[in-house]
């Protein structure tokens, strides 16, 4: 019990600061909220591997328990001086926000929000674009929305670390698409730091689509330098019926840096959600992403990369609830693991009583490049209806030797070669990244982290 | 051009290759008969460096240089090309960017300018409609899901884009339909310009009416037990093995 009070004591000093800063000009209800979830999480803790803690199992979170974060300060000059230009989009039109450190960066986002636009396009009487604004102004105008699902769909009595992020809620960016609006562009959230040392951010997103709604959001997490730092990051997502919503995440951090990661979605009748996320950095990676399949005809795509070089441990948690019958998940997750870098994933899979006509598939596969790399793969798969199809695999395996050699007996040398079968391995994943846009921007981080890894 | 001296070879500790002598002039298509089982592929994976496969005594030179000290690739990069018994599927690899991959490399190794994406888009489209295989193919994952006359089919789009001097050809006409075999047959022969020789491995007599090898030798445990020219084909799709066996001392 001693020990669980030094841990949290720093945390609990910052949080009375925090409060103190200018924090207190928040409604009631969200400093409520904020002193309710920092009570979760000094009664959890960190979260620690004893026994009977499944999903903590293989990830060791000493290191961030350990150590003292402060919240990053807001530097305007730091903000100036960063070039955009490596993290464009290759598209003419672009909905974007900009944090450094956390804090909303006005003169790199494209998207000025007033109060009276934000009101008039919450309720639709505005144009037909989306809202992309930040979550401090949707707070500060009252927009309904957010004080609906803010904080409900990732609840904070049961995570440490969304407990944590909802505790220093203050902004982050807020989404949300309009009924039968189709957003032909991409919407980028992009999220640096500066790699200061010891810092730490709570990158905030809610995100909620409109009833047959479509659109692509893009969350981009960035470092501009290799410092040891913490980036906590909590996304909420709602669908309303038959909206088509195409998330995608590209996540390098430094390589010293702990990326932890919680993205909780609820998914309405016939809503579909297709997710891709890809991990290329970081020291220590915990991401979490869970939808629950609310209503029948709901269906939801999870897709995932992720690539350890290095001591980097990278752990993928996904969740898909079956709550209602005739929903269905695929789910395909690739690693590609080299150095002496270790790799998690766990694949749960609930499907309640009555969710008949459950489709439900799960693939994990890994690719060992180094005999120091390891991964630790397990499906959990809990299924209690009978009229259900489910299917999972998962493998282990290093590059294909018969294919090295049918590439090489071409005249292709080891190094080409290599790399070919390597992003041969990851298109798949790659592939599912419907906006061309996206895809060839995260093509690109991942050809960028693939070839200078050898 | 290449010559193969007393090699032997083995895999996996097994001795597979016992003492194999073959000299391929240039210009000259050879053919190479012989049961399930004699070491026919092992020959070519040897040529064409396959790791894996051991040289335990023996010499290969092509155009006088030390084959054996050469890896894989640099083999490739010389103009030697082996068409696979059992091409490779690699998953999420596209055909066309595969192959590109190949054709810049033996550009660079001769000194000369790589192609770009156009360019050579426009090189395999030709390729492919040269050797009657659908220009769409090549847009996909290399041999994956091909039936498999179409892999076959593959191997030779890959020797018309890579054009190389001496091509192994393990099995070509195997799984193919009569009329996929003449067609095979007839881009292996349009690809044969001067100063190309070839090694055919084969079970039938049928694909040599089209390539006419001159000269024909049985590989029987790991030995060439004989040669001959293309009537040794025809007294072999009569007669089999046995009596040529039982000369070899099998
Ligand atoms: N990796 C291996 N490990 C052990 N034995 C092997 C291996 N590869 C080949 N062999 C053996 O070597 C022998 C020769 O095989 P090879 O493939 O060269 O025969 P082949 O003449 O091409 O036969 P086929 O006409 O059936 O294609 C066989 O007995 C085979 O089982
Ligand atoms: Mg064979």
């Amino acid at each position: 019990m001693t020990q669980h009070a030094t841990v949290t004591g720093s945390w609990s000093e910052q949080f009375r600061r925090f409060e103190h800063n200018g924090a207190e000009i928040s409604p009631a209800w969200l400093r409520d909220v904020r002193r309710s979830a920092f009570g979760d999480f000094e009664r959890l803790g960190f979260p620690t591997a004893r026994r009977g803690n499944e999903p903590w199992k293989y990830t060791n979170v000493r290191p961030i328990a350990d150590a003292t974060f402060a919240l990053a300060e807001y530097d305007p000059d730091v903000s100036a001086g960063i070039d955009l230009h490596a993290y464009e989009l290759p598209c003419p039109r672009v909905h974007q926000l900009v944090f450094v450190d956390g804090h909303y960066e006005p003169g790199l986002s494209t998207e000025p929000v007033t109060e009276a636009g934000l009101h008039n396009d919450v309720l639709g009487r505005h144009g037909d674009g989306p809202v992309v604004g930040r979550l401090a102004d949707a707070i500060e105008y009252r927009v309904p929305l957010v004080r609906e699902h803010l904080g409900r769909l990732a609840p904070a009595p049961g995570n440490a670390f969304t407990a944590l992020n909802t505790a220093f809620l203050r902004d982050g960016a807020f989404v949300q698409i309009p009924d039968g609006t189709f957003v032909p562009e991409p919407i980028y959230l992009l999220f640096i730091s500066t790699g200061a040392q010891a810092v730490v951010t709570h990158p905030r997103v809610l995100i909620a689509a409109g009833a047959d709604s479509s659109a692509t959001v893009l969350q981009s997490f960035h470092s501009l330098d290799g410092g040891t730092y913490l980036t906590n990051a909590l996304t909420e997502v709602v669908t309303a019926p038959g909206a088509n919503l195409r998330l995608c995440t590209l996540q390098r951090e430094s390589n010293d840096a702990f990326h932890i990661a919680t993205t909780r979605m609820e998914q309405a009748r016939d809503s579909r959600i297709a997710s891709v996320v890809v991990d290329l950095g970081g020291r220590l990676v915990r991401r979490e992403t869970a939808t629950l399949l609310g209503a029948s005809g709901a269906s939801v795509s999870l897709n995932g990369l992720y690539y350890g070089a290095g001591k980097c441990h990278v752990d993928n948690q996904t969740f898909v609830d079956h709550a209602a019958p005739g929903a269905s998940s695929n789910e395909v997750y690739k690693g590609i693991l080299d150095d002496a870098s270790h790799g998690v994933f766990s694949g749960g899979v609930l499907v309640r009583p009555d969710s008949q006509q459950t489709v439900a598939h799960q693939v994990n596969k890994n690719l060992l490049l180094s005999s120091d790399a390891e991964v630790d793969t397990q499906p959990k798969l809990e299924i209690y209806a009978d009229d259900v199809t489910c299917t999972h695999g998962a493998a282990v395996g290093q590059l294909d030797a018969d294919a090295l050699f049918y590439l090489k007996s071409r005249g292709i040398g080891e190094d080409v070669a290599r790399n070919l079968l390597v992003h041969g391995f990851v298109s798949e994943v790659l592939d599912a990244i419907e906006d061309g846009a996206v895809r060839q921007h995260v093509e690109q981080a991942v050809a960028g982290c693939l070839s200078g890894s050898r | 051009m290449l010559e193969v001296q007393g090699l032997h070879a083995e895999v996996n500790g097994v001795e597979i290759l016992k003492g194999v002598d073959l000299s391929v002039g240039v210009d000259e298509t050879h053919a190479i008969m012989g049961p399930n089982g004699s070491g026919k592929s092992t020959l070519a994976y040897v040529l064409a460096g396959r790791p894996g496969y051991e040289v335990t005594a023996g010499s290969v030179t092509f155009d006088g240089e030390d084959l054996l000290a050469l890896p894989a690739e640099e083999r490739a990069r010389r103009g030697l090309f082996l068409s696979f018994q059992h091409p490779i599927e690699i998953p999420g690899v596209r055909m066309d960017h595969f192959l590109r991959a190949g054709y810049n490399e033996l550009r660079k190794s001769a000194g000369e300018e790589q192609l770009d994406p156009l360019k050579f888009d426009r090189l395999i489209r030709n390729k492919a409609k040269a050797v009657e295989m659908e220009p769409a193919m090549t847009k996909r994952a290399v041999n994956e899901g091909f039936s498999g006359g179409e892999k076959k089919r593959n191997e030779v789009l890959q020797m018309a884009v890579l054009e190389p001097r001496l091509r192994i050809l393990d099995e070509i006409d195997s799984g193919l339909d009569v009329d996929a075999l003449r067609e095979v047959a007839r881009g292996i022969t349009d690809l044969s310009v001067p100063g190309t020789s070839t090694i055919l491995v084969t079970h039938y007599d049928r694909v040599l009416s089209y390539l006419e090898p001159d000269q024909v030798h049985v590989l029987i445990n790991g030995r060439i037990a004989r040669s001959g020219g293309r009537a040794l084909a025809k007294e072999i799709e009569e007669r089999g093995y046995d009596w040529l066996e039982a000369g070899a001392g099998v």
